[in-house]
């Protein structure tokens, strides 16, 4: 229905012959919302980048540069941090941006119903010096925080509590899920759904715009090959992904560029850890295999990655060890080695573990989320089914995909992360911490993994200022959770967009595509 | 000596028919001919699938991943397997696959257009028969679903059932859900046949004298209406097969119908379509091109029947 839709789509798009400087893009997956609180995901966090702004920002290298902080400067002896906020910024509907905009923006973000409450773990308190001053206390010396919030996007305080809007609403939703209100270079002019997206350039944007795009549409198209041919007829200027398959074909075209660069996504597969029982199958109801880190580690060492890499991704991507890949600050080189592909080691810790027999579980994917994600999955039931154990495949779009983990049903699901900070800590935080919603931690940590010596170590590596100590630490948590097998991390997801021939971009590492770093030609 | 026993009264029947209109028309009519015999080998090799088939392809532990994209004919770079139609992105063998998706094809198809014709002739004979308000009412409903296409009122059966159905049975479910939304979604043209030959039958001497004597409306329905208006049925009813099949096949390829576990041929059709610009070209080539001759012989055979049938083109 959905590819129905798109091609009509695509069909309409081409009818009406837009201006060489409307930017129409297409990806799989639609932003579920447009409250930059609400969702903590990629393709809601990269689109609201160019709708939205936060204190401080990411360049094209990835390194931190201010955007609506001018500066910022640590307090004290690592108090917290002092951040200067610009003058004669507005907000997309005329109103004057301060002080009071970034208090009320960290309660909306860090309040109990937020999705990333968890980036203020480290936070204690902040507060407003004077309309252009505001103070970020932390819990302890926290030398990386900056870096940590270039996703925290500001929203207008006098707009939301005019709409009500106040606090995110993930589930029902409210005005800032259809609408926005921001500072960035775009204005969100038209939203329909899972149909189309546009944006406006935003005339009274602080900043120097170096685009030239005068209107910017989204459109998610859910099947790739629909895509592709919606990119080769040039009804639409560039995907994100190309499917890895046809990134081949696509790049001898002349009409056509592929940018590829290495993701800093990590796809693993996760467990059910704190569940007594199975969820799913004929199996239901028995005690939960998983719980043993034996059948944890016959999983990891019966997944053939490197048949996955070269199949499935086309030698594009690069087997993954830990939830970091090489690239990111704080990756643990003294665990680079990833468990290696062996049916028999792997039946014989089954056998250990009492699963000689094995044992039938459900396994949750999504299908509209990652590279060949349902592929992937797919494969892994047959290499799993050669252990012996019978894994049965449930694949949804992530719409409905993230609803079904929060609420705990599965057996055994795969997740793709990449670290919104660039470092070790950032998965720690969301993955490997013990579930605490208090403390806003692991709240991506859907299978409830815990373990006490990561979560007495985490706190450490936050505030710990010394890189050779703090790698230490992160040395230590790496070594815990793949002994313990917590994940089953497999490869890093390469990025891959296909574009006409007539744009130019920047490919952000962490596959946020920024329009105002966009020129057609 | 037994043989011949059980075959005498079976052979002047058997000569009886190879005498009749329908059997000559069947023996000069070489399409009739050529696709009654595809549709005959295409069942066989549907039903005879896990003796014929080189691979199991739903069985995950024989697959192995390194075969994958093998192209028809040519031997694996890793493994030096070698695949008469070559292989899918999972390595399965896409010869194997296809007469196991052919099977849920055929069997949705069957299945489907049987539960059609039961609803369909009993909504027509009851109607026909009764009259009055039963007449409007079944009608009217055949009516009002005929102004959708049927392959909505099929999406739409089929949407329903599924949110009724428990997420751990959806898989095991979808084929029969399948079955349903194809054959609520058929029933009316049964129906309207039915009905139509029934308001014939109805006035002629032998229904009359059947009422005289004083048998049931359901008996007179059944025993001596019925098998006088079966001819258009079965006319209707193999021109149906092919829609059918090609109902599941569209609702497959919209991902809607039978699921990546138990893949028909549309569900193959929908995998291949993904590696259609990347030059793999087997993975959808194969199994629409059985599609095709799958629908269009028996296509083809509806038509024969449809003319043999018919007494103005004799």
């Amino acid at each position: 229905m959905k590819t129905l839709i798109s091609t009509a789509l695509a069909a309409v798009i081409c009818a009406t012959a837009a201006p060489a400087e409307t930017f129409r893009w297409a990806g799989i997956t639609d932003p579920q919302t447009m409250d930059p609180h609400a969702v903590n995901s990629a393709p809601v966090t990269s689109f609201l980048n160019n709708v939205y702004e936060g204190l401080v920002r990411r360049g094209k290298d990835m390194s931190i540069e201010p955007a609506l902080a001018e500066s910022w400067e640590p307090i004290g002896d690592g108090e917290g941090w002092r951040f200067h906020l610009r003058h004669g910024v507005t907000f997309h509907d005329g109103s004057a941006f301060d002080a009071s905009d970034v208090i009320f923006s960290y309660n909306r973000a860090s309040n109990e119903v937020s999705d990333v409450k968890g980036w203020f773990a480290p936070v204690a308190q902040v507060n407003m010096v004077d309309d252009f001053t505001v103070d970020i206390l932390t819990k302890a010396p926290n030398p990386i925080f900056p870096d940590s919030i270039a996703n925290w996007m500001i929203m207008d305080a006098g707009w939301a509590a005019k709409v009500g809007a106040e606090l995110p609403d993930k589930e029902n939703g409210n005005a800032a899920t259809q609408s926005a209100n921001g500072t960035g270079a775009f204005i969100l002019s038209d939203r329909q759904p899972g149909l189309q997206t546009t944006l406006l350039p935003f005339a009274g944007w602080w900043d120097e715009a170096n685009h030239n795009i005068t209107k910017a549409t989204f459109t998610p198209i859910k099947n790739s090959a629909t895509a592709v041919a919606a990119l080769l007829s040039g009804d639409i200027d560039l995907i994100n992904p190309v499917p890895i398959q046809d990134a081949a074909r696509l790049a001898s075209n002349d009409e056509i560029k592929v940018v590829q660069g290495i993701e800093a996504r990590v796809i693993m597969f996760g467990f059910g850890h704190a569940a007594d029982t199975l969820k799913y199958t004929d199996d239901a109801g028995k005690p939960n295999p998983f719980q043993d880190v034996r059948v944890r580690q016959a999983v990891a060492h019966a997944i053939n990655v490197p048949a996955i890499l070269q199949t499935i991704m086309r030698g594009n991507a690069e087997p993954a060890s830990q939830l970091v890949s090489p690239a990111m600050r704080g990756f643990s080189s003294t665990n680079a080695a990833r468990p290696a592909y062996d049916v028999a080691a792997a039946k014989a810790l089954l056998v250990d573990a009492g699963y000689g027999d094995g044992f039938s579980f459900g396994l949750k994917c999504p299908n509209d989320r990652y590279l060949n994600d349902e592929s992937v999955c797919q494969a892994a039931v047959s290499m799993l089914a050669q252990i012996g154990i019978t894994a049965e495949l449930d694949a949804m779009p992530v719409r409905t995909y993230w609803p079904e983990l929060r609420e705990d049903n599965f057996d055994m699901y795969l997740l793709g992360w990449s670290p919104g900070t660039f470092d070790h800590e950032h998965p720690v935080r969301f993955l490997a911490s013990t579930p605490n919603a208090e403390k806003k931690l692991g709240s991506w940590n859907f299978g409830g993994y815990s373990n006490a010596r990561i979560d007495e170590l985490l706190p450490m590596i936050q505030s710990e200022i010394d890189d050779v100590k703090r790698q230490a630490m992160l040395d230590e948590v790496t070594h815990l959770y793949q002994s313990e097998h917590a994940y089953v991390p497999m490869y890093v997801q390469p990025l891959v967009w296909g574009t006409r021939s007539n744009i130019e971009l920047t490919q952000r590492p962490d596959n946020f595509l920024i329009l105002r770093w966009i020129t057609m030609n | 000596m037994t043989t011949a026993k059980i075959k005498r009264p079976f052979a002047p029947r058997l000569r009886a028919f190879w005498a009749s209109d329908l059997a000559w028309s069947f023996r000069h009519s070489p399409v009739a001919f050529a696709s009654f015999i595809f549709v005959c080998l295409l069942t066989f090799c549907a039903i005879f699938a896990p003796l014929i088939a080189p691979h199991d392809p739903f069985n995950p532990a024989t697959l192995n991943l390194m075969n994958g994209f093998t192209a028809p004919g040519t031997p694996n770079a890793f493994t030096g397997e070698s695949f008469v139609l070559g292989t899918d992105d999972q390595g399965r063998d896409v010869f194997s696959t296809i007469l196991y998706g052919m099977r849920i094809s055929l069997f949705v198809g069957f299945a489907a257009v049987m539960l059609g014709m039961v609803l369909g002739i009993t909504a027509g004979l009851v109607a026909g028969y009764r009259g009055g308000w039963t007449e409007t009412i079944i009608m009217r409903i055949a009516d009002v679903q005929l102004t959708f296409p049927a392959i909505l009122v099929a999406m739409l059966i089929f949407g329903i059932t599924k949110s009724f159905t428990p997420v751990e049975y959806r898989d095991q479910m979808a084929i029969w859900v399948l079955i349903l939304a194809i054959g609520l979604s058929d029933w009316v043209q049964f129906a309207r046949v039915v009905r139509g030959a029934t308001l014939v039958e109805k006035n002629k001497e032998y229904v009359q004298a059947a009422q005289l004597v004083g048998r049931s409306g359901l008996a007179i329905m059944v025993r001596h209406i019925l098998p006088n208006v079966l001819s258009p049925v079965l006319v209707i009813a193999t021109i149906s097969l092919a829609l059918a099949i090609i109902a599941e096949a569209t609702l497959s390829f919209l991902g809607v119908g039978a699921p990546p576990t138990q893949p028909s041929l549309g569900t193959l059709i929908r995998i291949g379509q993904g590696f259609l610009f990347s030059g793999e070209w087997w993975i959808l080539f194969f199994p629409a091109c059985t599609l095709l001759a799958l629908a269009l012989s028996v296509n083809l055979l509806g038509d024969w029947l449809r003319d043999a049938l018919n007494p103005r083109l004799r």
